[in-house]
């Protein structure tokens, strides 16, 4: 190229150098950076050789050392005075060695059989007490109150044999301290399908009757629904059965099909409230139930559990001097919805219950109650309402002292205080809709403990 | 012996490598007597499943690799699964497994114990049988 090419032939040409140049200079650099991390490493392996054979002349030394021990004449010993050599004293030391080992070993299997000891007796229990504006079950009462000492045992039995005794100490609607025997029940389970309970057990219907029992750190909300109380607490329903459960649950399709059924004494309502029946009844008329829900398990109805419910009790009496008998029928629906972030609950129940005594026929009553609740780091708020629509020509709900109709809404809070312990605050607005118009508002707080 | 002790070095450091890529993984383990499957882990140590055939299954928790357990295999945290048992406990009288303290606990107890399942952090060794790997 002479120096009359033209000027912008001269600038390509230059640009067209440079190109060539620029992989090569970035190839050089990428080399020579590469050559520098490869001499880098040499030099870090170099060092590390040097130690081995520094490490491996200094066993060479020691074991030239031992061996010049081992050939020596050995010194004229007296019986006093025998010196040890190099190998008797690596036979103790493995000796000790070996003892060591034995003693860990048997350290690990007393400790692996130490907590499957199943002499002991499993004992737990709730706790709780508040204050409010109003009892939150004897709503006439005001100020703080203590409610339940509930201690449950679940004793190791053996692989089949199962037992569950729940005994509360509770307050009554007159203020006095009363133990019951809530729950007292002894089972057998066959497989994971089926476990037979007799005793008293917490009547399988809906979801809140066993899924919250007397324990009230176990429920979210601050109290249960009213009408689905337990008996002595103002509920409508049976909430205990003295009878046989049978009770199970099997993988299907998509999740797991529960099914409960049972069958006890008929009960009785005395002095205004359902009793059991703990010791049988004078007539021997029974009660007979079921349950059968679907839990999904995974997918986008992961969570939900739906779910039917009946019973019918043949002969529930009163004890007014001439008794009044009535067959209560009682059958519904539940639908629980229970995950990381959310807490549900529905159910409603229908009643078709018949006069066995006297000439008022049949009577058709329904209760229901949906609960929402939202699951956060510090506990669960819900929102809740009640209603129940009771025949109040019907004996069975005419001579229960909490028979009447009501309405009811309520918005609380649970509080975790840590793992075992939470306050829950509820405030509530109760219309009585037959027996009387009474309209009242309710604030209360709960401190509930489990240990 | 510089390329031998070279050839040594490499291999020894990708075995560490390896060993540190693994540390997260949880061993379920079982006694002999028990046939399982991986799917049917969850059950066990929920209270679902209490039997495999006729063996009564008798899990175990293991402190040493329960937080890796819970998060693989339950997928649950530790206040969630306190809370199931003590729920279930309630309800229908089951008991919470017993907590061992460390794998070697665990192994001790799997091997011992007729039905007996626990979980390990670190491949077991003979005399149990690996239900899965998560």
């Amino acid at each position: 190229m002479s120096i009359h090419t033209p000027s912008r032939w001269r600038v390509a040409a230059l640009a067209a150098l440079m190109a060539g140049a620029l992989p090569s200079l970035a190839l050089s650099a990428s080399t020579a950076t590469d050559k520098d991390k490869l001499i880098e490493l040499q030099k870090k392996l170099d060092q590390s050789i040097h130690m081995i054979d520094a490490l491996a002349g200094r066993v060479r030394e020691l074991e030239a050392r031992q061996a010049a021990v081992a050939a020596a004449p050995p010194v004229a010993a007296t019986p006093a005075a025998a010196p040890a050599t190099a190998e008797p004293a690596a036979a103790a030391a493995d000796q000790r060695i070996s003892a060591v080992e034995q003693k860990v070993s048997q350290i690990e299997t007393a400790n692996a059989t130490r907590h499957s000891d199943d002499s002991g007796l499993p004992l737990h229990g709730f706790a709780d007490v508040g204050v409010g504006n109003r009892n939150p079950y004897f709503p006439t009462y005001k100020g703080f109150y203590i409610d339940n000492l509930d201690f449950y045992l679940t004793p190791h039995l053996g692989e089949h044999t199962r037992a569950l005794f729940e005994l509360n100490n509770e307050v009554g609607a007159d203020g006095s301290v009363g133990i019951d025997l809530e729950r007292a029940q002894i089972g057998y389970q066959f497989s994971d399908r089926a476990t037979v309970w007799i005793g008293r057990f917490h009547t399988p219907y809906g979801f809140v009757n066993t899924a919250v029992h007397h324990g009230a750190w176990i429920n979210d909300a601050l109290r249960r629904p009213a009408f689905l109380q337990f008996e002595d607490h103002g509920g409508i329903l049976p909430a205990h059965t003295v009878g046989l459960w049978l009770t199970g649950s099997e993988h299907a399709a998509a999740g797991r099909l529960q099914y409960d059924g049972y069958v006890g004494n008929s009960q009785l309502i005395e002095g205004g409230v359902v009793d059991m029946r703990n010791a049988g009844n004078a007539h021997g008329k029974l009660i007979v139930g079921g349950r059968l829900g679907y839990q999904f398990e995974g997918g986008s109805l992961d969570g939900l559990t739906a779910g039917v419910h009946a019973f019918s009790a043949s002969r529930i009496e009163d004890d007014l001097p001439i008794p009044n008998a009535t067959r209560v029928t009682a059958y519904g629906g539940y639908l629980t919805y229970d995950s990381d972030q959310w807490e549900h609950n529905a159910e409603v129940y229908f009643f078709d219950d018949e006069d066995l005594s006297g000439t008022t026929g049949s009577h058709h009553s329904n209760a229901e109650y949906v609960q929402f609740g939202y699951r956060v780091s510090w506990g669960v708020p819900y929102v809740r309402f009640e209603r129940t629509d009771l025949d109040q020509t019907d004996e069975y709900f005419l001579q229960q002292i909490s028979g009447g109709s009501y309405q009811r809404a309520a918005l609380g809070t649970r509080f975790d205080l840590d793992s075992r312990s939470s306050i829950k605050l509820e405030l509530a607005e109760t219309h009585l809709t037959d027996r009387s118009r009474e309209r009242f508002a309710e604030e209360q707080f709960q401190y509930a403990i489990r240990f | 012996m510089n390329q031998s002790l070279k050839f040594l070095l490499l291999g020894t450091a990708l075995a560490l490598w390896a060993g540190v890529a693994a540390a997260g993984d949880v061993y379920v383990i079982c006694n002999p007597d028990v046939t399982l499957q991986s799917a049917d882990v969850r059950d066990v140590f929920i209270g679902e499943k209490g039997f495999a055939g006729s063996v009564h299954l008798a899990p175990a928790d293991n402190s040493a690799s329960q937080a890796a357990f819970l998060e693989k295999v339950l997928k649950l945290d530790a206040g969630k699964y306190t809370g199931l048992w003590t729920k279930k406990s309630f309800r229908d009288g089951s008991n919470p497994p017993p907590v061992k303290n460390s794998d070697a606990e665990a192994i001790a107890y799997v091997k011992q114990t007729s039905g007996g399942c626990s979980y390990v952090g670190s491949p077991p060794g003979g005399g149990v049988t690996v239900v899965g790997k998560f």
